[in-house]
Order: C-alpha cells, then sequence, then structure tokens
C-alpha cells in the first residue's frame, strides 16, 4: 500500500479555507496508538497551514520546514484526542509562507506556533501536485478516512559526553528506510524537522535531569531553524548547552551538525517543576 | 517625498535592522556592524536571508520580493548584459558597484559569479532594501 497521504499526514479535515489567508481543519488520533508526541501536533498545524499556502499558489509550490520563532506547549495530548487545528496566514506567496497556528483539544489550546516561516519549493521536485491537489478537495468536501497514521519509528541516538548541568554531545543516523519517508515527501525523502524536534528534547533530557534547581519541564521552544535537508542515512551529531537559568525559567541551545557545518538549532525553554 | 536615500534615511533605521538582523542570526547585536557582510562575517545562509526578509516586512509593513534588489541593480541591462554563463559581466560590475556603494570595492571580485553576490550583501544592503520599498 502507499504511504502516500498515509504515513506521515496529520490533517483529515478542513472545515473552512481562505487560501493564503486562513485555515481550520480538524485531525483524530488513532486510538490505536501508543502516544502522540507534541511535535507530531506542531506537525498536524503546520500541514494544515501548508494546505492553505499551496492552494493559494495553485499547487505550483509546496512549503518545507524552515523557522519557527516560538513553539508553545501548553497541554497534553493522547490517542482518541480530535484536533482542531487553527492557521493564520501572514505571508503567503511563491517565496515563503508565514504564519501563526495553534492546535485545540475540546476549546484548550495545545500546542501553539508563533512567527513560523516556510520557504516554497518547486511542488514537482517534492510530490505529485495533481495529487496533493486531490487530496486538498478530499479533504475540503468530505474529509479523509481518519486512522491511516499507525505511528512513527523512535529514533535512537547516542550520547557521547555529558557535563552535568552545563553540556550535552552526541550523533544519531536518521534511518535509510521508514514508512514516513514515502509520504515526506512522496517524490523526495526528508526527515521531518519535527521529528527531529522530538529527538531533540528525548536527547536533552539526560542533560534536563542533571540541572540545578529541578526538576524542570519543557514548556516550549523558540529559534527553531533548520538550514537544509536531511536526507535518509545521514549521521548528525547532537549538541545541548545550557544558556542560562533565570528564576524559574531556563534556556538550552541544541544544534545538529553535518560535519562541522550547522544543520539546525533551537533554544528549549524550560520551566521549574513542582517536586 | 524624495525617493533617494539619504545617510540620515539609512541611520534612522539601522538600530532597527541590526536588531533584527541579530535575533534572526541568534547573535549579539554588537557583533552586527553597517558594513558586516552577513554571509561571510555573520555566517548567514539562505534561510537566514529568508528569515531576515520577513521580518524586516513585518517589522516595516513593506513587501520586499526576491531578487528585487539584482533586478534593481542590473536596471536597463538585459540579463545576458549583466551575466554571462553564471559570471557578471564588465558591464554588470559596473552596475553592482553603483547599488551596492555600501560595500567597499576591494570586496567585489573581479571575475564575479552571480551566485556569489549575497555574499556581498551588508547590513546596510538591507536598511536600503526598506527604505526603496517604503520610499516607493
Amino acid at each position: 500500500m502507499s504511504e502516500h497521504f498515509r504515513a506521515f499526514s496529520f490533517v483529515d479535515r478542513i472545515v473552512s479555507d481562505n487560501p493564503g489567508k486562513e485555515i481550520v481543519g480538524e485531525y483524530h488520533i488513532p486510538d490505536t496508538l501508543e502516544n502522540f508526541s507534541p511535535s507530531l501536533v506542531a506537525e498536524s498545524i503546520g500541514q494544515c497551514a501548508a494546505m492553505s499556502s499551496m492552494a493559494a499558489v495553485d499547487f505550483c509550490f509546496r512549503p518545507v520546514a524552515g523557522i519557527a520563532g516560538e513553539v508553545r506547549f501548553c497541554g497534553r495530548v493522547s490517542p482518541g484526542d480530535t484536533l482542531q487545528l487553527h492557521a493564520e496566514l501572514v505571508k503567503s506567496d511563491q517565496e515563503a509562507v508565514g504564519y501563526h497556528g495553534k492546535a485545540l483539544v475540546d476549546g484548550e489550546p495545545v500546542v501553539k506556533l508563533l512567527n513560523c516561516l516556510g520557504p516554497m519549493v518547486p511542488m514537482d521536485d517534492f510530490d505529485d501536485s495533481e495529487a496533493v491537489r486531490a487530496r486538498y478537495k478530499l479533504l475540503l468536501e468530505r474529509g479523509a478516512d481518519p486512522d491511516a497514521f499507525t505511528g512513527v519509528p523512535v529514533i535512537e541516538f547516542k550520547i557521547s559526553r555529558l557535563v552535568s548541568g552545563s553540556e550535552l554531545e552526541g550523533r544519531f543516523v536518521i534511518p535509510v528506510e521508514a514508512a514516513f519517508f514515502g509520504d515526506h515527501f512522496a517524490r523526495r525523502p526528508v526527515f521531518p524537522g519535527t521529528l527531529l524536534m522530538d529527538l531533540n528534547l528525548r536527547f536533552l533530557s539526560s542533560l534536563i535531569d542533571t540541572l540545578d534547581g529541578g526538576p524542570w519541564g519543557v514548556e516550549g521552544m523558540r529559534d527553531v531553524k533548520l538550514r537544509s535537508f536531511m536526507p535518509p542515512g545521514e549521521e548528525l551529531s547532537l549538541s545541548g548547552k545550557l544558556e542560562n537559568i533565570e528564576g524559574d525559567r531556563a534556556t538550552i541551545l541544541v544544534q545538529s551538525r553535518r560535519g562541522k557545518r550547522l544543520n539546525s538549532s533551537a533554544r528549549v525553554q524550560l520551566i521549574r517543576t513542582p517536586r | 517625498m524624495s525617493t533617494e536615500i539619504s545617510q540620515e534615511d539609512i541611520d534612522a533605521i539601522y538600530p532597527q535592522v541590526a536588531e533584527i538582523v541579530a535575533d534572526a542570526l541568534g547573535c549579539d547585536e554588537e557583533e552586527v556592524k553597517p558594513n558586516s557582510s552577513l554571509i561571510k562575517d555573520l555566517d548567514a545562509e539562505s534561510i537566514d536571508f529568508l528569515d531576515i526578509v520577513f521580518r524586516l516586512e513585518q517589522e516595516f509593513k513593506v513587501k520586499i520580493p526576491r531578487g528585487k534588489a539584482m533586478e534593481e541593480a542590473r536596471g536597463e541591462l538585459s540579463e545576458e548584459e549583466f551575466e554571462q554563463g553564471g559570471v557578471v559581466t564588465q558591464a554588470g560590475l559596473e552596475k553592482i558597484k553603483a547599488y551596492l556603494t555600501e560595500v567597499p570595492v576591494e570586496r567585489i571580485s573581479d571575475p564575479l559569479k552571480s551566485a556569489e553576490i549575497p555574499k556581498l550583501f551588508t547590513t546596510e544592503t538591507f536598511c536600503k532594501m526598506v527604505l526603496r520599498e517604503t520610499k516607493g
């Protein structure tokens, strides 16, 4: 069975769309999953915004992950929840899509995205424009069959150095094969930025556990920037470094590199949590 | 309103532009100078240019189309007169020197690959991009 629109697609229905301006959608998290990470909720919001931006340029271009000014994790989601997705597009043309967005469960926000920016790339280099157009029409008119997503593999990493309360280094290898590559993207497999976000948060947990004054919880991320595509099979190094602790908040800079070249960066915002 | 860009105009918006450049590149504002080459001095990449332009558009309520600077630099020259085989012609070089007056001449190599033109862009170049749009 084709993985296109199944293995890494997180919008079931478009409730309304004013292309290039504002879109409202839904995604039902399959009951059969064990969990659904906040990073995938962020992916769901981004995909909803992407649909509107692609419709605005007649599906000749599609956005790819680039920048998230701020990601706020405000609530938990569970399998069986239905995400209500909202995105307001502040820029939408053949060059880039800029948007703010949020996902709600039962009217309460669970993830918010602020000041996101995705470069637009030629659709035909990454996907089948007619298939994407048909998908948009399906989501808008009838909605897709739910529960197509069956989960993503846990990407393992190795820690090579930990300086308690200060720094962490490690590395990971992007799988050569995974079902999500068949959907992200159909013509050019790329490791999704939101899976890197999820991996970063798991990677940092060993450092977070050693910070003074804990326990600490992840409140969100800011200055998230992906500088280049990550193809299957690539090895990347990871680093985390405490930038500051001020009162009840702390910030860790997390980066990935291909060799010496910076591939991605983000600041993870922590909040002191009650024991 | 005059469409000429004066040093006074540049000075007026420079602090905001420098702050945006520093925020986008994640560096200290003190590292950002008017004549800093964003690529060579501040390690900017293409995604950073997109980020900076987006932030400038939001801050100054203008639209800065991709490639607009090069189109303006080229002026009345045709594409063939401006570059051949990916290399800027002599006539093109003169146009670039006249357009990017904020870039020290010694930084403009000869020959110059057209793909390397963005390496010349300085913080002041972005000030001028904003001013050209706000002044119409």
